[in-house]
């Protein structure tokens, strides 16, 4: 099912979309966030984002700004604000590259 | 309901009676997709057959599974009652829809030994060519590594004597390719044609095709000579459009060159389909004048071009950036009393896309609604795509709002392109929103669309740092 360009990019690279998928064990303020000991980084990455549409935590005035609230702060190396365009490297920084 | 006792229905058929009749209907149309293929030509048979046998509607129509357990022994039970609560003799077609329904969920040897089970029980029942149609297609539909339970199959249809006729090699095949086993068809098809009959023309090009899907082109050419020397079977015109359009699909020009003049030396001329395979292979590399060529072969040798060669041509002039040409054939093919549908605009629009003149390929929306052809969602996607390559964010906006409201799907390129120019123009939430409807519409896996969105925002982020960006 999936397209020809990305067929190639997986056969050409399965270690990165293995580290997308993959399961891994969390980090204690990670692990609290998400509710379960293991999730992929594009799981954790579809659990943050659906939690700031949830709680509507994009500023009004600026959509593209997130204000962060505790929780979501506990994760996000304890900031504010954050950008949404920084949201998939944020969360990376909780997948580092050598865990398993 | 004639034949069938009410007794009968409270007592066997709790599975099928229980739920309301609306469930007939229902749940034929799922189970033909998946028997189609075996099933097109045992019809055709049953319905010759039928016509000697005098059958009752009603039976036919009752062909929803009745067995539940594969279990041998559960359906001897469940065969015996219906034989006894049965008033007027079960006719064969029954018999074999029953048989069919257990072979649907149990293996060869259990249908096997059910069949003789009823042979033995009932002694007006006698097996006829599609009772032994329906266990050669079971074996064959079975993922077994050798051809053993198809053989034992084949030789109890011929013990009972009925030869394998075309129709038996034609189900074979059909089934055996189906379930990937393509191998196997070519070992059964040389078999059975060396013991009984040659395939007829559409196995053998069934079959052909199947080959060039899955096989080397060398596989297909050594199949083709050894049907042709051992069992006088030739390709015919049919054949060799499958080659053609298989090595155009590969691209290798050439071949297709070479398959055209083998054509006219085995003395077939060259119908409208074989001209489009060929026309299809130029456009596919961009070569539009050769495409061209084509099309005045076509004329000279007095075939009649028809929609799929106007599209075709629109298609590959647009393609190797000719899109006034491709424009003058819109009008040509209006003129000999074609009307051009959205493949034909589709193509056009990404002609002037593909020149930048993405606001020309909105006219020509305008245009094509104007005349009364409505849209696809790849006419949507390939203009969202130009519009946001020409920099018009906003329209392309607009025009994804049309998307969204149809439920149009999203094709990668597209997505990728518009999530791009959403981010670059500053605006990350809109490109969120995109992400999240490119999953919602599944017109993405969930891992496509994130690779794209997140490789876009480190794109940005890193230009941003390097102040390039917004």
């Amino acid at each position: 099912m999936l397209p020809p360009r990305m067929k190639k990019a997986i056969t050409d690279n399965p270690k990165k979309l293995a580290n997308l998928i993959d399961l891994v064990n969390l980090p204690l303020p990670l692990r609290e966030f998400v509710g379960q000991s293991q999730i992929s980084r594009l799981g954790c990455f579809m659990r943050v984002w659906s939690y700031i549409k949830d709680n509507n935590l994009q500023d009004p005035n600026n959509k593209n700004v997130v204000n962060c609230d505790e929780k979501l702060r506990s994760i996000l190396l304890g900031r504010r604000q954050v950008e949404l365009a920084e949201l998939p490297a944020l969360v990376k920084l909780h997948f580092p590259k050598e865990s398993k | 309901m004639g034949k069938v006792p009410g007794s009968l229905r409270s007592a066997v058929s709790t599975a099928l009676i229980k739920r309301p009749s609306s469930l007939v209907p229902s749940e034929s149309p799922t189970q033909r997709p998946r028997f189609f293929p075996k099933k097109s030509p045992s019809s055709q048979l049953s319905g010759k057959t039928s016509q000697s046998k005098n059958t009752n509607s009603s039976e036919t129509t009752k062909s929803p599974i009745l067995f539940t357990s594969p279990d041998l022994s559960d359906a001897k039970k469940l065969f015996k009652s219906i034989v006894a609560t049965a008033r007027a003799p079960l006719s064969p077609r029954f018999h074999n829809s029953l048989l069919q329904s257990y072979a649907a969920i149990s293996t060869v040897d259990d249908s096997i030994s059910l069949l003789r089970h009823m042979i033995k029980t009932e002694p007006s029942f006698s097996p006829d060519r599609s009772t032994y149609h329906i266990l050669l297609a079971q074996s064959c539909k079975a993922s077994d590594s050798t051809l053993a339970s198809t053989h034992q199959a084949l030789n109890l249809m011929v013990t009972s004597g009925f030869n394998p006729d075309k129709v038996t090699t034609d189900i074979a095949v059909r089934s055996l390719c189906l379930s990937g086993r393509i191998d196997h068809a070519v070992e059964l098809v040389k078999e059975l044609s060396l013991k009984h009959s040659v395939p007829d023309t559409y196995t053998y090009n069934f079959l052909i095709k199947h080959l060039c899907k899955f096989r080397a082109l060398s596989a297909v050419y050594n199949f083709i000579d050894e049907m042709r020397s051992s069992f006088d079977t030739k390709p015919d015109l049919v054949t060799y459009t499958i080659l053609i359009d298989n090595v155009c699909n590969s691209k290798n020009l050439r071949e297709a060159t070479r398959l055209v003049d083998v054509l006219a030396e085995e003395g077939f001329k060259p119908d409208c389909f074989v001209y489009n395979t060929i026309m299809k292979g130029y456009c596919m590399l961009s070569r539009g004048s050769e495409a061209l060529e084509v099309y005045k072969k076509m004329k000279e040798s007095g075939v009649e071009p028809d929609l799929v060669t106007y599209n075709t041509l629109i298609f590959g002039l647009s393609k190797s950036g000719r899109v006034k040409e491709a424009r003058k054939y819109l009008n040509i093919m209006t003129e000999m009393g074609h009307f051009p549908d959205a493949v034909t605009y589709t193509s056009l629009m990404n002609g002037l896309c593909r020149e930048g003149d993405a606001l020309g390929a909105l006219a020509l929306l305008e245009e094509m609604e104007a005349r009364g052809c409505s849209p696809n969602s790849c006419t949507y996607n390939t203009l969202l795509h130009g519009l946001c390559k020409s920099k018009l964010l906003d329209k392309g906006i607009e025009l994804y709002g049309v998307m969204k409201e149809g439920g149009m799907k999203l094709d990668t390129a597209c997505y990728a392109t518009f999530v791009r120019a959403l981010c670059r123009d500053g605006r990350i939430a809109e490109a969120y929103e995109v992400f999240d409807y490119a999953i919602e519409s599944k017109s993405l896996t969930t891992v496509a669309a994130y690779s794209t969105l997140e490789s876009t925002l480190k794109w940005l982020n890193k230009a941003r740092e390097q102040g390039k960006a917004v």
